[in-house]
């Protein structure tokens, strides 16, 4: 305690700069040496993203956090939402600097209980229906009803706030009026007109990509209205014609078995056993199918979203995304995942989240005109976490 | 704790203002820390000074490169993962999840995990649910069941379920009279009422389906029969032992356990699932519904036990039950307890009832049992 500190000199400065003396990441300013601003012709550098989680190491961290979670009855949750995040997060890299998510797991998990004991309130009260309980189902509806923008415009600035990438925060600064028109308005709208549905969800991606700020620089969304139209169409094309396609099959298949069996289908009664459970067969095969398409033609939707807003997305005036993913590739992969977690009672889920990153990650790009080591921090506060608490315990889906 | 410490962790440097990195060297002496930082680009070089207390270090987790966070907003990273271990050992930081990350590393503690979530989970559901679910349901005040009746039966009576009983008043007055026999003897001090209804729906066209011949007992003791489960009785004894099962269903809060039962599952779904929703989703509702329904079985037999007890009391013999059982099975006045056949294995999972025939089987024993031995 009482000796002298016994530090070790560092190396001259700016002998090892140039050699060796940084760890990873490329040598600094290859390209561009310090010359921001000045380069009369920009350079475009493109930054693939890409993925270094395994799946052995990450079902691992996942059957521990599923273990501690129902150990503890839930209040290990938010340790585990954190780390999970982290995980993926921390093993995503860009030029060399991976990301880092902070969130407070004791943040979450104060918001975790109080959205818990509302759900619980309302829960109970429609459960017991103790005297006066359609006014706690009303006022707990009417909450969240009311809060609803609020709360998924809370969420996003908790989600930016604890996104970290070289070491300055994104921040999300949407406006609040804006969340109740895209977020609010626009569901309302297309509650009514089915129609508006994809310019919902133009307004919901534009507010979100020109709300995040990465230090001082700013998200711009280039994209348009159109697109959102053709991606919900084709998506409401699938599903029709999946079912339309089960119904012919279906009529089919009661054709031929009242063909057969005519004498005791009068009776239903007397149906044998057998025929009993085909018809059971037969049916939970149908619904099996129809839940395939429509997940599908879902999961098409949100990859093909998530595609032309990756490919429209502009940081700063310096940065753009972009994204070559197939999203019929993507749908493959969420399809065949969700089959293989089934099968598996979920044990192949952090194999089919790794799978999914491991596609991605290699697809999406960051090209930039100036150096990914030139954005400047904006001074900001920490974000409440009760937004963030009450979009994933309530599954509200935010469509990054 | 931190006397032995003496590190030299290589890594980069971020400021927090700016998102260049830097070479950066961290060395820790007991308790003091140095910082030295390279210049880049219009960026200077750095040297500060800080005690280790004032360093916070995140949590491990997996291979990822470790971070510390400096007091003024900037950060240290480095893949010197066994270095900041031994900071973190030399200082107490991060017990916990350091203790969790040494589990997630090693494939033989993770796979214990999995078996003791698997025990834990099977364990809870056969033994923790039920009893937390009972010892909530005892402690459960009166004013409770009071008003689940109330409110229970202003539904039943809306007209949509059953109308009134077309029974005579003299046939409904012996009922009663019986009734009280049973009431007495199940103690418990409910009030326990009995109620006769005719289990058609009086409104023609309504919503609700026909009950049929069925008797059902609410929380607090109030208890349902309807004119077609008399009607479908060889004799009184066969609807004494029924209301007597019913009166087993109160004394054990059978309902209220049932409803805590789910509460318990659902936060069981609420953990693994990790959301709210998905808890209460279709894929979550079979396995949910299955286990209410195994838990709904052995609250059926254990109100077989008392009315079993209380025929054997009454009558000193459980068949008018078995039979009455064996009637309702096949809705048939003739049947006999003899021709209930077994219902599958699938079939029995599906049921919130035990197969007839085993509950038949179950009040045989019962009545073995209760005999004098000769």
């Amino acid at each position: 305690m009482t000796d002298p500190p016994d530090f070790i000199p560092i190396s001259e400065p700016g002998t090892a700069g140039a050699s060796g003396g940084v760890p990873y990441g490329r040598p600094v300013n290859e390209v561009n040496p310090g010359l921001v601003g000045l380069a009369p012709m920009p350079q475009v550098r493109t930054f693939p993203l890409s993925f270094t989680g395994t799946s052995a190491e990450f079902f691992r961290i996942w059957i521990v956090n599923v273990a501690l979670s129902v150990v503890t009855l839930g209040l290990y949750t938010p340790w585990a939402r954190v780390r999970t995040r982290q995980y993926f997060y921390g093993n995503t890299w860009v030029d060399g600097h991976n990301f880092e998510y902070t969130a407070n797991p004791w943040a979450l998990l104060r918001g975790y209980l109080l959205v818990a004991a509302l759900f619980g309130t309302y829960n109970a009260a429609m459960q017991f229906q103790f005297q006066g309980w359609e006014w706690v189902v009303g006022i707990v509806v009417g909450l969240f009803v009311l809060l609803y923008p609020w709360l998924v415009r809370q969420s996003l600035r908790f989600l930016a706030r604890s996104t970290v990438h070289r070491g300055l925060h994104f921040s999300f600064q949407g406006s609040l009026g804006q969340a109740y028109v895209t977020y609010g308005l626009a569901n309302v709208a297309a509650g009514f007109v089915g129609l508006a549905l994809p310019w919902a969800w133009f307004m919901q991606r534009r507010y979100q990509v020109e709300g995040v700020h990465y230090g001082q620089a700013s998200g711009r969304f280039r994209g348009d209205v159109g697109p959102f139209f053709i991606f919900g169409l084709t998506g409401l094309g699938l599903t029709l014609g999946g079912v339309i396609l089960l119904l012919g099959l279906g009529l089919l298949g009661f054709g031929l078995f009242s063909a057969l069996d005519l004498g005791s289908l009068a009776d239903w009664e007397d149906l044998s056993a057998a025929s009993m459970t085909g018809i059971v067969a037969a049916l939970a095969t149908a619904y099996l199918v129809f839940l395939l398409v429509y997940l599908g033609a879902w999961q098409y939707v949100r990859a093909a979203t998530m595609k032309y807003v990756l490919n429209n997305v502009e940081l700063g005036g310096v940065v753009r995304l972009g994204a070559t993913f197939s999203p019929w590739r993507l749908v493959w992969i969420t399809l065949s995942n969700t089959a293989a977690q089934l099968l598996t009672l979920g044990l192949l889920t952090p194999w089919a989240a790794v799978r999914r990153m491991n596609y991605l990650a290699p697809h999406i790009q960051v090209r930039a005109i100036a150096d990914l080591d030139d954005f400047t921090a904006e001074m900001g506060q920490q974000e409440s976490a009760l937004g963030e608490a009450a979009t994933e315990l309530l599954d509200i889906n935010l469509g990054f | 704790m931190t006397e032995g410490l003496n590190l030299k962790i290589e890594g980069i440097y971020f400021d927090g203002h700016s998102s260049r990195n830097r070479a950066a060297l961290l060395q820790v002496v007991g308790e003091q820390v140095l910082l030295q930082v390279q210049p880049d680009g219009p960026l200077s070089a750095l040297e500060e000074r800080w005690q280790v207390s004032d360093l916070r270090i995140e949590p491990p987790l997996g291979r990822i490169r470790r971070i510390v966070k400096l007091p003024g907003g900037g950060r240290f990273e480095t893949p010197d993962d066994a270095a900041i271990s031994r900071l973190e050992a030399g200082t107490t930081r991060n017990r916990g999840l350091g203790r969790v990350r040494h589990i997630e590393s090693r494939w033989s503690l993770t796979l214990a995990a999995l078996a003791a979530l698997g025990v834990f989970t099977w364990g809870f559901l056969t033994y923790g649910l039920p009893a937390l679910a009972r010892q909530a349901a005892a402690a459960t005040p009166r004013s409770v069941l009071a008003s689940f009746d109330r409110e229970a039966i202003k539904l039943l009576d809306n007209g949509e379920f059953m109308g009134p009983s077309r029974l005579s008043a003299a046939r409904q007055a012996q009922l009663q009279q019986q009734f009280r026999q049973v009431r007495d003897w199940a103690g418990g001090a409910y009030p326990y009422t009995l109620l006769l209804r005719d289990g058609k729906p009086q409104k023609a066209g309504g919503r609700g389906f026909s009950i049929g011949a069925n008797a059902f007992a609410l929380p607090n003791g109030t208890v349902v029969m309807t004119d077609q489960l008399v009607a479908l009785a060889g004799s009184d004894r066969e609807l004494m032992g029924v209301l007597a099962h019913e009166t087993g269903h109160v004394t054990h809060r059978h309902a209220l356990s049932s409803v805590y039962q789910g509460l318990g599952l659902s936060l069981l779904g609420v953990a693994l699932t990790g959301d709210l929703v998905s808890a209460t989703s279709f894929a979550a509702a079979v396995p949910t519904t299955l286990l209410s329904n195994g838990y709904s079985r052995r609250a059926e037999t254990q109100s077989d036990e008392v009315a079993g007890a209380y025929m054997m009391q009454a009558y000193g013999t459980t068949s008018p039950l078995r039979r009455i059982l064996a009637r309702l099975e096949k809705d048939d006045l003739k049947a006999t307890e003899d021709s209930i056949q077994d219902a599958g294995r699938a079939e029995d999972m599906l049921n919130t009832h035990p197969g007839t025939k085993q509950r038949i089987e179950h009040l045989r024993a019962i009545e073995e049992q209760g005999k004098p031995t000769p």
